[in-house]
Protein backbone atom coordinates (compact mmCIF):
# COMPACT_ATOMS: atom_id res chain seq x y z
CA UNK A 1 0.00 0.00 0.00
CA UNK A 2 2.82 2.44 1.22
CA UNK A 3 6.29 1.89 -0.37
CA UNK A 4 9.37 4.07 1.22
CA UNK A 5 12.23 3.67 -1.09
CA UNK A 6 15.52 5.83 -0.48
CA UNK A 7 13.98 8.66 1.20
CA UNK A 8 16.41 11.10 2.60
CA UNK A 9 15.03 14.10 4.62
CA UNK A 10 18.00 17.15 5.80
CA UNK A 11 17.81 20.07 8.17
CA UNK A 12 20.02 21.58 6.44
CA UNK A 13 22.96 19.86 5.96
CA UNK A 14 22.16 17.13 8.51
CA UNK A 15 20.48 13.95 6.90
CA UNK A 16 17.88 13.30 9.53
CA UNK A 17 17.19 10.17 7.05
CA UNK A 18 19.89 8.86 5.09
CA UNK A 19 18.32 6.70 2.54
CA UNK A 20 14.74 4.62 4.67
CA UNK A 21 13.24 2.14 2.63
CA UNK A 22 10.30 -0.08 3.98
CA UNK A 23 6.50 -0.77 3.46
CA UNK A 24 3.59 -0.93 4.75
CA UNK A 25 1.01 -3.62 3.29
CA UNK A 26 -3.06 -3.31 3.48
CA UNK A 27 -5.06 -4.23 5.82
CA UNK A 28 -1.64 -4.50 8.37
CA UNK A 29 -0.27 -2.60 11.28
CA UNK A 30 2.97 -1.95 10.90
CA UNK A 31 5.42 -0.76 13.70
CA UNK A 32 8.64 1.40 13.61
CA UNK A 33 10.77 1.50 16.23
CA UNK A 34 14.16 3.43 17.10
CA UNK A 35 15.70 5.18 19.99
CA UNK A 36 15.38 9.12 20.04
CA UNK A 37 16.54 11.13 17.07
CA UNK A 38 16.55 7.95 14.88
CA UNK A 39 14.30 9.56 12.56
CA UNK A 40 11.23 8.40 13.29
CA UNK A 41 9.40 11.72 13.25
CA UNK A 42 11.15 13.00 10.39
CA UNK A 43 9.80 10.28 8.75
CA UNK A 44 5.94 10.01 9.49
CA UNK A 45 6.42 14.14 8.80
CA UNK A 46 7.98 13.34 5.32
CA UNK A 47 4.97 10.88 4.22
CA UNK A 48 2.91 13.26 5.72
CA UNK A 49 4.38 16.28 3.48
CA UNK A 50 5.55 18.82 6.10
CA UNK A 51 8.78 17.95 5.06
CA UNK A 52 10.04 17.84 2.17
CA UNK A 53 12.65 14.91 1.14
CA UNK A 54 15.86 15.65 -0.34
CA UNK A 55 15.55 12.96 -2.82
CA UNK A 56 13.68 8.81 -3.15
CA UNK A 57 10.19 8.45 -3.61
CA UNK A 58 6.89 7.50 -1.44
CA UNK A 59 4.59 5.47 -3.95
CA UNK A 60 1.15 5.30 -2.13
CA UNK A 61 -1.62 2.66 -4.09
CA UNK A 62 1.27 3.42 -7.11
CA UNK A 63 1.45 6.91 -7.28
CA UNK A 64 4.82 8.82 -5.69
CA UNK A 65 3.14 11.23 -3.29
CA UNK A 66 7.05 12.55 -2.14
CA UNK A 67 7.43 15.98 -1.70
CA UNK A 68 3.51 16.96 -2.43
CA UNK A 69 1.55 19.06 -0.32
CA UNK A 70 0.18 17.76 3.04
CA UNK A 71 -3.04 19.14 1.70
CA UNK A 72 -3.11 16.40 -1.33
CA UNK A 73 -1.68 14.42 0.76
CA UNK A 74 -4.81 14.00 3.31
CA UNK A 75 -6.70 13.86 0.00
CA UNK A 76 -5.36 11.05 -1.33
CA UNK A 77 -6.31 9.49 2.52
CA UNK A 78 -2.57 9.22 4.45
CA UNK A 79 -3.35 10.84 7.67
CA UNK A 80 -0.73 11.36 10.64
CA UNK A 81 -2.34 11.92 14.38
CA UNK A 82 1.51 14.12 15.53
CA UNK A 83 3.55 13.07 17.72
CA UNK A 84 2.60 15.25 21.11
CA UNK A 85 -1.36 15.12 20.33
CA UNK A 86 -1.14 19.03 18.76
CA UNK A 87 -4.64 19.33 18.98
CA UNK A 88 -5.99 23.01 18.67
CA UNK A 89 -6.20 23.81 22.38
CA UNK A 90 -8.63 27.12 22.01
CA UNK A 91 -11.04 25.25 20.01
CA UNK A 92 -13.95 23.00 21.31
CA UNK A 93 -13.68 19.70 21.19
CA UNK A 94 -15.47 19.30 18.66
CA UNK A 95 -14.32 21.89 16.69
CA UNK A 96 -11.34 20.19 16.75
CA UNK A 97 -12.73 17.37 15.13
CA UNK A 98 -14.62 19.61 11.90
CA UNK A 99 -11.37 20.86 11.59
CA UNK A 100 -10.39 16.95 11.40
CA UNK A 101 -12.83 16.69 8.36
CA UNK A 102 -11.70 20.26 6.67
CA UNK A 103 -10.84 17.93 3.40
CA UNK A 104 -14.17 16.65 3.14
CA UNK A 105 -17.13 17.83 1.54
CA UNK A 106 -20.17 15.88 2.37
CA UNK A 107 -21.73 17.47 5.15
CA UNK A 108 -23.84 14.86 6.11
CA UNK A 109 -21.35 12.16 6.30
CA UNK A 110 -19.38 14.75 8.25
CA UNK A 111 -22.37 14.50 10.49
CA UNK A 112 -22.83 11.16 11.05
CA UNK A 113 -18.87 10.57 11.34
CA UNK A 114 -19.01 12.96 13.99
CA UNK A 115 -21.59 11.02 16.11
CA UNK A 116 -19.52 7.57 14.97
CA UNK A 117 -16.41 9.25 17.01
CA UNK A 118 -18.64 10.62 20.14
CA UNK A 119 -19.99 7.06 19.57
CA UNK A 120 -16.66 5.67 19.86
CA UNK A 121 -15.02 7.97 22.53
CA UNK A 122 -17.83 8.80 24.52
CA UNK A 123 -15.28 11.18 26.88
CA UNK A 124 -15.40 13.73 23.95
CA UNK A 125 -19.18 13.89 23.82
CA UNK A 126 -19.14 14.65 27.55
CA UNK A 127 -16.49 17.25 26.65
CA UNK A 128 -17.51 18.41 23.15
CA UNK A 129 -17.85 22.28 23.85
CA UNK A 130 -15.16 22.49 26.07
CA UNK A 131 -11.68 23.76 24.83
CA UNK A 132 -8.79 21.22 24.14
CA UNK A 133 -6.24 22.35 25.81
CA UNK A 134 -8.32 21.90 28.86
CA UNK A 135 -8.48 18.34 28.42
CA UNK A 136 -5.86 15.60 29.88
CA UNK A 137 -3.67 14.00 28.06
CA UNK A 138 -5.30 11.00 27.57
CA UNK A 139 -8.28 12.91 26.29
CA UNK A 140 -6.40 15.06 23.90
CA UNK A 141 -4.97 11.81 22.65
CA UNK A 142 -8.26 10.58 21.77
CA UNK A 143 -8.97 13.68 20.69
CA UNK A 144 -6.35 13.75 18.20
CA UNK A 145 -6.75 10.24 16.70
CA UNK A 146 -10.47 10.74 16.22
CA UNK A 147 -9.41 14.29 14.57
CA UNK A 148 -7.20 11.92 12.28
CA UNK A 149 -10.56 9.88 11.83
CA UNK A 150 -12.45 12.25 10.56
CA UNK A 151 -10.63 13.01 7.84
CA UNK A 152 -11.69 9.17 6.56
CA UNK A 153 -7.89 7.76 6.20
CA UNK A 154 -7.13 4.45 3.98
CA UNK A 155 -3.84 4.88 5.79
CA UNK A 156 -3.20 5.97 9.95
CA UNK A 157 -0.18 7.18 10.32
CA UNK A 158 0.86 7.36 14.29
CA UNK A 159 3.47 9.12 15.88
CA UNK A 160 4.32 7.78 19.16
CA UNK A 161 0.43 7.54 20.70
CA UNK A 162 1.59 6.44 23.74
CA UNK A 163 4.41 9.16 24.57
CA UNK A 164 3.54 10.68 28.19
CA UNK A 165 0.60 8.46 28.88
CA UNK A 166 -0.85 6.51 32.33
CA UNK A 167 0.05 2.45 31.96
CA UNK A 168 -4.44 2.31 31.78
CA UNK A 169 -4.45 4.97 28.67
CA UNK A 170 -1.97 3.75 26.37
CA UNK A 171 -3.53 0.32 26.38
CA UNK A 172 -7.08 2.15 25.53
CA UNK A 173 -4.86 3.32 22.63
CA UNK A 174 -3.49 0.07 21.63
CA UNK A 175 -6.85 -1.50 22.20
CA UNK A 176 -8.11 1.59 19.96
CA UNK A 177 -5.76 0.69 17.42
CA UNK A 178 -6.56 -2.78 17.60
CA UNK A 179 -9.93 -2.12 16.54
CA UNK A 180 -9.46 0.29 14.25
CA UNK A 181 -7.33 -2.89 12.15
CA UNK A 182 -9.88 -5.36 12.92
CA UNK A 183 -12.58 -2.64 11.02
CA UNK A 184 -10.29 -2.69 8.05
CA UNK A 185 -7.71 0.43 8.67
CA UNK A 186 -4.43 -0.01 7.76
CA UNK A 187 -1.75 1.43 10.67
CA UNK A 188 1.51 3.09 10.75
CA UNK A 189 2.99 3.13 14.03
CA UNK A 190 5.93 4.64 15.42
CA UNK A 191 5.87 3.22 19.16
CA UNK A 192 8.63 3.24 21.75
CA UNK A 193 6.99 0.83 23.73
CA UNK A 194 8.23 -2.68 21.97
CA UNK A 195 6.47 -4.67 24.31
CA UNK A 196 3.06 -2.81 24.03
CA UNK A 197 3.40 -2.97 20.25
CA UNK A 198 3.93 -6.69 20.03
CA UNK A 199 0.82 -7.33 21.06
CA UNK A 200 -0.90 -5.09 17.76
CA UNK A 201 1.94 -5.41 14.95
CA UNK A 202 1.75 -7.76 11.83
CA UNK A 203 5.47 -5.85 11.15
CA UNK A 204 8.22 -4.36 12.41
CA UNK A 205 10.77 -1.82 11.78
CA UNK A 206 13.73 -1.08 13.19
CA UNK A 207 15.45 2.87 12.63
CA UNK A 208 18.39 3.58 13.76
CA UNK A 209 20.68 7.37 12.82
CA UNK A 210 18.36 7.52 9.43
CA UNK A 211 18.76 3.94 8.31
CA UNK A 212 16.18 0.91 8.79
CA UNK A 213 18.20 -1.78 10.43
CA UNK A 214 15.97 -4.26 11.06
CA UNK A 215 12.80 -5.42 9.28
CA UNK A 216 10.84 -8.53 10.35
CA UNK A 217 7.81 -10.18 11.53
CA UNK A 218 7.10 -9.77 15.67
CA UNK A 219 8.32 -13.94 15.86
CA UNK A 220 11.45 -12.12 14.16
CA UNK A 221 11.88 -9.82 16.75
CA UNK A 222 11.63 -11.85 19.59
CA UNK A 223 14.26 -13.72 18.18
CA UNK A 224 16.84 -10.85 17.33
CA UNK A 225 19.14 -10.23 20.15
CA UNK A 226 19.79 -6.81 19.97
CA UNK A 227 16.22 -5.96 19.57
CA UNK A 228 15.35 -8.29 22.84
CA UNK A 229 18.47 -6.55 24.75
CA UNK A 230 17.42 -2.99 23.98
CA UNK A 231 13.63 -2.79 23.47
CA UNK A 232 12.10 -5.82 25.03
CA UNK A 233 14.57 -6.07 27.97
CA UNK A 234 15.33 -9.63 28.22
CA UNK A 235 18.19 -10.72 29.93
CA UNK A 236 20.44 -13.29 27.16
CA UNK B 1 -13.48 72.15 30.60
CA UNK B 2 -17.24 70.79 32.33
CA UNK B 3 -19.24 68.08 32.74
CA UNK B 4 -20.76 68.24 29.57
CA UNK B 5 -17.91 68.69 27.19
CA UNK B 6 -16.45 65.79 29.23
CA UNK B 7 -19.30 63.54 28.65
CA UNK B 8 -19.27 64.44 24.79
CA UNK B 9 -16.09 64.41 23.92
CA UNK B 10 -15.82 60.86 25.31
CA UNK B 11 -18.97 60.18 23.60
CA UNK B 12 -17.70 61.04 20.27
CA UNK B 13 -14.07 58.96 20.75
CA UNK B 14 -15.93 56.20 21.44
CA UNK B 15 -18.08 55.81 18.47
CA UNK B 16 -14.88 57.23 16.08
CA UNK B 17 -12.53 54.75 18.52
CA UNK B 18 -14.92 51.75 16.09
CA UNK B 19 -12.79 52.51 13.12
CA UNK B 20 -9.61 51.78 15.20
CA UNK B 21 -11.18 48.61 16.49
CA UNK B 22 -11.30 47.40 13.15
CA UNK B 23 -7.93 48.49 12.22
CA UNK B 24 -6.84 46.77 15.65
CA UNK B 25 -8.73 44.12 14.61
CA UNK B 26 -6.93 43.61 11.10
CA UNK B 27 -3.47 43.90 12.35
CA UNK B 28 -4.26 41.30 15.19
CA UNK B 29 -5.69 38.68 12.87
CA UNK B 30 -2.60 39.00 10.46
CA UNK B 31 -0.60 38.72 13.70
CA UNK B 32 -2.84 35.85 14.74
CA UNK B 33 -2.54 33.87 11.72
CA UNK B 34 0.74 34.33 10.28
CA UNK B 35 3.11 35.71 13.64
CA UNK B 36 4.30 38.74 11.74
CA UNK B 37 3.16 42.21 11.52
CA UNK B 38 1.83 43.95 8.52
CA UNK B 39 2.78 47.52 8.72
CA UNK B 40 1.17 48.40 5.74
CA UNK B 41 -2.08 47.52 6.77
CA UNK B 42 -3.04 50.73 7.74
CA UNK B 43 -2.23 52.14 4.25
CA UNK B 44 -4.08 48.95 3.08
CA UNK B 45 -7.01 50.66 4.56
CA UNK B 46 -6.27 54.00 3.09
CA UNK B 47 -5.90 52.93 -0.09
CA UNK B 48 -9.05 51.50 -0.16
CA UNK B 49 -10.80 54.39 0.32
CA UNK B 50 -8.75 56.60 -1.70
CA UNK B 51 -9.72 53.14 -4.04
CA UNK B 52 -13.51 54.11 -3.48
CA UNK B 53 -12.57 57.70 -3.82
CA UNK B 54 -11.06 57.39 -7.78
CA UNK B 55 -14.43 55.29 -8.56
CA UNK B 56 -16.75 58.01 -7.39
CA UNK B 57 -14.55 61.04 -9.70
CA UNK B 58 -15.30 58.48 -12.22
CA UNK B 59 -19.04 57.74 -11.64
CA UNK B 60 -21.07 59.33 -8.95
CA UNK B 61 -21.83 56.77 -6.39
CA UNK B 62 -24.56 56.60 -3.79
CA UNK B 63 -22.53 57.20 -0.21
CA UNK B 64 -23.41 53.38 0.81
CA UNK B 65 -22.04 52.01 -2.32
CA UNK B 66 -19.03 53.70 -1.49
CA UNK B 67 -18.31 52.08 1.40
CA UNK B 68 -18.72 48.95 -0.14
CA UNK B 69 -16.35 50.37 -3.26
CA UNK B 70 -13.97 50.82 -0.44
CA UNK B 71 -14.32 47.66 0.91
CA UNK B 72 -13.47 45.75 -1.92
CA UNK B 73 -10.40 47.73 -2.81
CA UNK B 74 -9.01 47.34 0.61
CA UNK B 75 -9.72 43.60 0.28
CA UNK B 76 -7.62 43.86 -3.02
CA UNK B 77 -5.29 45.83 -2.24
CA UNK B 78 -4.54 43.50 1.41
CA UNK B 79 -4.00 40.90 -1.26
CA UNK B 80 -1.42 42.44 -3.51
CA UNK B 81 0.34 43.61 -0.14
CA UNK B 82 0.22 39.39 0.54
CA UNK B 83 1.52 38.86 -2.67
CA UNK B 84 4.76 41.43 -2.46
CA UNK B 85 5.65 41.26 0.79
CA UNK B 86 4.45 37.76 2.53
CA UNK B 87 3.38 35.21 0.01
CA UNK B 88 6.93 34.71 -1.61
CA UNK B 89 9.37 35.22 1.20
CA UNK B 90 10.08 31.95 3.31
CA UNK B 91 8.66 32.18 6.72
CA UNK B 92 12.12 31.67 8.15
CA UNK B 93 12.82 35.60 8.04
CA UNK B 94 10.84 37.86 9.76
CA UNK B 95 13.00 40.96 8.80
CA UNK B 96 12.38 40.60 5.61
CA UNK B 97 8.80 40.98 5.68
CA UNK B 98 8.57 43.42 8.05
CA UNK B 99 10.76 45.79 5.94
CA UNK B 100 8.82 44.51 2.69
CA UNK B 101 5.66 45.94 4.13
CA UNK B 102 7.29 49.17 5.94
CA UNK B 103 8.05 49.22 1.85
CA UNK B 104 4.84 48.58 0.75
CA UNK B 105 3.31 51.77 3.43
CA UNK B 106 5.91 54.28 1.63
CA UNK B 107 4.99 53.02 -1.64
CA UNK B 108 1.46 53.07 -1.30
CA UNK B 109 1.51 56.16 0.06
CA UNK B 110 3.72 57.76 -2.69
CA UNK B 111 1.38 56.37 -5.15
CA UNK B 112 -1.08 58.44 -3.37
CA UNK B 113 0.74 61.73 -3.35
CA UNK B 114 1.13 61.45 -6.95
CA UNK B 115 -1.72 60.83 -8.10
CA UNK B 116 -3.73 63.53 -5.69
CA UNK B 117 -0.98 66.25 -6.04
CA UNK B 118 -0.78 65.86 -2.43
CA UNK B 119 -3.65 67.48 -2.11
CA UNK B 120 -6.78 66.23 0.46
CA UNK B 121 -9.43 64.76 -1.51
CA UNK B 122 -13.14 65.21 0.14
CA UNK B 123 -14.94 62.00 0.69
CA UNK B 124 -18.70 61.90 1.45
CA UNK B 125 -19.87 61.18 5.05
CA UNK B 126 -23.25 59.79 5.46
CA UNK B 127 -25.99 60.97 8.05
CA UNK B 128 -23.29 64.53 8.53
CA UNK B 129 -26.71 66.48 8.31
CA UNK B 130 -27.97 64.37 11.32
CA UNK B 131 -27.96 65.08 15.12
CA UNK B 132 -29.47 63.45 17.89
CA UNK B 133 -30.37 65.73 20.25
CA UNK B 134 -30.10 64.35 24.46
CA UNK B 135 -31.58 65.83 27.02
CA UNK B 136 -30.35 69.76 27.07
CA UNK B 137 -26.53 69.23 26.56
CA UNK B 138 -25.89 66.42 25.08
CA UNK B 139 -25.96 65.08 21.37
CA UNK B 140 -24.69 62.45 19.14
CA UNK B 141 -23.52 62.95 16.01
CA UNK B 142 -25.44 60.89 13.32
CA UNK B 143 -22.66 60.26 11.10
CA UNK B 144 -20.60 59.09 13.61
CA UNK B 145 -23.46 56.90 15.06
CA UNK B 146 -23.65 55.33 11.30
CA UNK B 147 -19.87 54.42 11.35
CA UNK B 148 -20.63 52.99 14.74
CA UNK B 149 -23.11 50.54 14.01
CA UNK B 150 -21.46 49.76 10.43
CA UNK B 151 -18.38 48.40 12.26
CA UNK B 152 -20.16 46.68 14.90
CA UNK B 153 -22.18 44.71 12.15
CA UNK B 154 -18.74 44.36 10.12
CA UNK B 155 -17.48 43.16 13.52
CA UNK B 156 -20.23 41.01 14.06
CA UNK B 157 -20.25 39.51 10.07
CA UNK B 158 -16.19 38.65 11.11
CA UNK B 159 -16.63 37.19 14.04
CA UNK B 160 -19.48 34.73 12.27
CA UNK B 161 -17.01 33.68 9.48
CA UNK B 162 -14.03 32.90 12.63
CA UNK B 163 -16.66 31.30 14.79
CA UNK B 164 -19.26 29.63 12.62
CA UNK B 165 -17.76 28.81 8.51
CA UNK B 166 -15.04 26.71 7.75
CA UNK B 167 -13.29 28.74 7.06
CA UNK B 168 -12.81 30.28 10.11
CA UNK B 169 -12.27 27.01 11.65
CA UNK B 170 -9.12 26.82 9.15
CA UNK B 171 -7.79 30.50 9.91
CA UNK B 172 -8.03 29.59 13.97
CA UNK B 173 -6.44 25.78 13.11
CA UNK B 174 -3.70 27.97 11.73
CA UNK B 175 -3.33 30.48 13.84
CA UNK B 176 -3.26 27.77 17.15
CA UNK B 177 -1.25 25.35 15.20
CA UNK B 178 -0.01 25.60 11.84
CA UNK B 179 1.39 21.73 11.76
CA UNK B 180 -1.76 20.22 13.23
CA UNK B 181 -3.77 22.93 10.14
CA UNK B 182 -1.80 20.79 7.72
CA UNK B 183 -2.09 17.79 8.78
CA UNK B 184 -5.64 18.39 8.85
CA UNK B 185 -5.57 18.98 5.25
CA UNK B 186 -5.58 23.15 5.55
CA UNK B 187 -3.38 24.94 3.39
CA UNK B 188 -1.50 27.13 5.34
CA UNK B 189 -0.72 29.58 2.00
CA UNK B 190 -4.67 29.88 1.30
CA UNK B 191 -5.49 30.69 4.91
CA UNK B 192 -2.53 33.46 5.37
CA UNK B 193 -4.18 34.80 1.66
CA UNK B 194 -7.26 34.57 2.67
CA UNK B 195 -6.87 36.17 6.17
CA UNK B 196 -5.15 38.92 4.20
CA UNK B 197 -8.63 39.60 1.73
CA UNK B 198 -10.52 39.84 5.00
CA UNK B 199 -8.55 41.85 7.01
CA UNK B 200 -8.33 44.42 3.81
CA UNK B 201 -12.29 44.34 3.01
CA UNK B 202 -12.23 45.55 6.68
CA UNK B 203 -9.62 47.59 6.33
CA UNK B 204 -10.54 49.22 3.25
CA UNK B 205 -14.06 49.83 5.31
CA UNK B 206 -12.36 51.36 7.91
CA UNK B 207 -10.04 53.22 5.76
CA UNK B 208 -14.14 54.67 4.26
CA UNK B 209 -15.69 55.22 7.71
CA UNK B 210 -12.01 57.38 8.69
CA UNK B 211 -12.75 59.59 5.01
CA UNK B 212 -15.81 59.56 6.26
CA UNK B 213 -15.91 60.99 9.61
CA UNK B 214 -12.84 63.34 9.26
CA UNK B 215 -14.79 64.84 5.91
CA UNK B 216 -11.08 64.54 3.53
CA UNK B 217 -8.99 61.67 2.91
CA UNK B 218 -5.06 62.39 3.00
CA UNK B 219 -2.05 60.90 2.11
CA UNK B 220 -1.18 62.01 5.50
CA UNK B 221 -3.68 59.64 7.45
CA UNK B 222 -1.78 56.08 6.74
CA UNK B 223 1.24 57.11 9.19
CA UNK B 224 -0.82 58.42 11.87
CA UNK B 225 -3.34 55.43 11.66
CA UNK B 226 -0.55 53.08 11.30
CA UNK B 227 0.82 53.63 14.97
CA UNK B 228 -2.95 54.08 16.08
CA UNK B 229 -3.34 50.57 14.79
CA UNK B 230 -0.36 49.37 16.64
CA UNK B 231 -1.01 50.89 19.46
CA UNK B 232 -4.66 49.31 20.13
CA UNK B 233 -3.43 45.98 18.50
CA UNK B 234 -0.64 46.02 21.18
CA UNK B 235 -3.03 47.26 24.05
CA UNK B 236 -5.71 44.91 23.39
CA UNK B 237 -3.17 42.02 23.51
CA UNK B 238 -1.80 40.66 20.39
CA UNK B 239 -4.10 38.43 18.81
CA UNK B 240 -6.53 39.04 20.69
CA UNK B 241 -9.74 39.83 18.44
CA UNK B 242 -11.69 41.43 21.69
CA UNK B 243 -8.71 43.04 23.22
CA UNK B 244 -8.35 44.93 19.68
CA UNK B 245 -11.94 45.96 19.58
CA UNK B 246 -12.15 46.82 23.18
CA UNK B 247 -8.37 48.71 22.90
CA UNK B 248 -9.67 50.31 19.79
CA UNK B 249 -12.71 52.15 21.50
CA UNK B 250 -10.79 53.28 24.57
CA UNK B 251 -7.67 54.99 22.26
CA UNK B 252 -10.48 57.14 20.41
CA UNK B 253 -12.35 57.81 23.83
CA UNK B 254 -8.84 59.10 25.70
CA UNK B 255 -7.58 60.66 22.47
CA UNK B 256 -10.78 62.65 21.46
CA UNK B 257 -10.96 63.87 25.29
CA UNK B 258 -7.20 64.76 25.39
CA UNK B 259 -7.99 66.54 22.32
CA UNK B 260 -10.81 68.37 23.87
CA UNK B 261 -8.82 69.06 27.05
CA UNK B 262 -5.29 69.85 25.72
CA UNK B 263 -6.30 70.44 22.06
CA UNK B 264 -4.98 68.57 18.58
CA UNK B 265 -1.16 69.71 18.93
CA UNK B 266 -0.83 67.36 22.48
CA UNK B 267 -3.46 64.70 21.81
CA UNK B 268 -1.03 62.23 20.45
CA UNK B 269 1.32 62.37 23.21
CA UNK B 270 -1.23 61.26 25.47
CA UNK B 271 -2.06 58.07 23.57
CA UNK B 272 1.58 57.47 23.58
CA UNK B 273 1.62 57.49 27.29
CA UNK B 274 -1.33 55.25 27.40
CA UNK B 275 0.61 52.95 25.22
CA UNK B 276 3.74 53.53 27.90
CA UNK B 277 1.42 53.06 30.69
CA UNK B 278 0.16 49.60 29.01
CA UNK B 279 3.74 48.34 27.87
CA UNK B 280 5.12 49.31 31.76
CA UNK B 281 2.06 47.65 33.42
CA UNK B 282 0.81 45.26 31.52
CA UNK B 283 2.78 44.44 28.67
CA UNK B 284 0.61 41.47 27.33
CA UNK B 285 -2.36 44.10 26.65
CA UNK B 286 -6.12 43.59 27.89
CA UNK B 287 -6.31 40.36 27.08
CA UNK B 288 -2.83 39.05 27.62
CA UNK B 289 -2.66 35.19 26.18
CA UNK B 290 -1.18 33.13 29.07
CA UNK B 291 -1.25 29.55 27.36
CA UNK B 292 1.67 29.43 25.18
CA UNK B 293 2.02 27.64 22.07
CA UNK B 294 3.21 24.14 21.71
Amino acid sequence: MLEVNDIVTAYGKIEALKGVDLAVSQGQVTCLLGPNGAGKTTLMMTIAGILRPKRGSIRFNGQDIAGKPARMIVEQGIVLVPENRLVFRDMTVEENLMAGAFSRSDGKTVQSDLEAMYERFPHLQERSTQYAGTLSGGEQQMLAISRALMARPRLLLMDEPSLGLAPLIVEDIFRIIRELNDEGMTVFVVEQNARMALQVADHFYLIEQGKVVFDGTPGEMEEDEVIKRAYLGKKI
Amino acid sequence: MDLVDFVQSITDGLLFGATYALIGIGFTMIFGVMHKINLAYAATSIAGAYVSWAVGTLLPLPALVTFVVAAIGGGIVGYLVYLCCFKFIPVTSPLATLLGTVGMLILIDEIIVHETNGMPQPYPALFDDVYFEIGEFYGIRGDLLFIFFLSLIATAILLYILYRTKLGIATRAVAQQPVAAQLCGISIERTNASTFVITGLLGGLAGAMIGASVGVLSPLLTLPITIKGLIVTVIGGLGSIPGAIIAGLLVGAFENFFQALRGVTERDMYVMLLLFAFLTFRPGGIFSKTTSRD
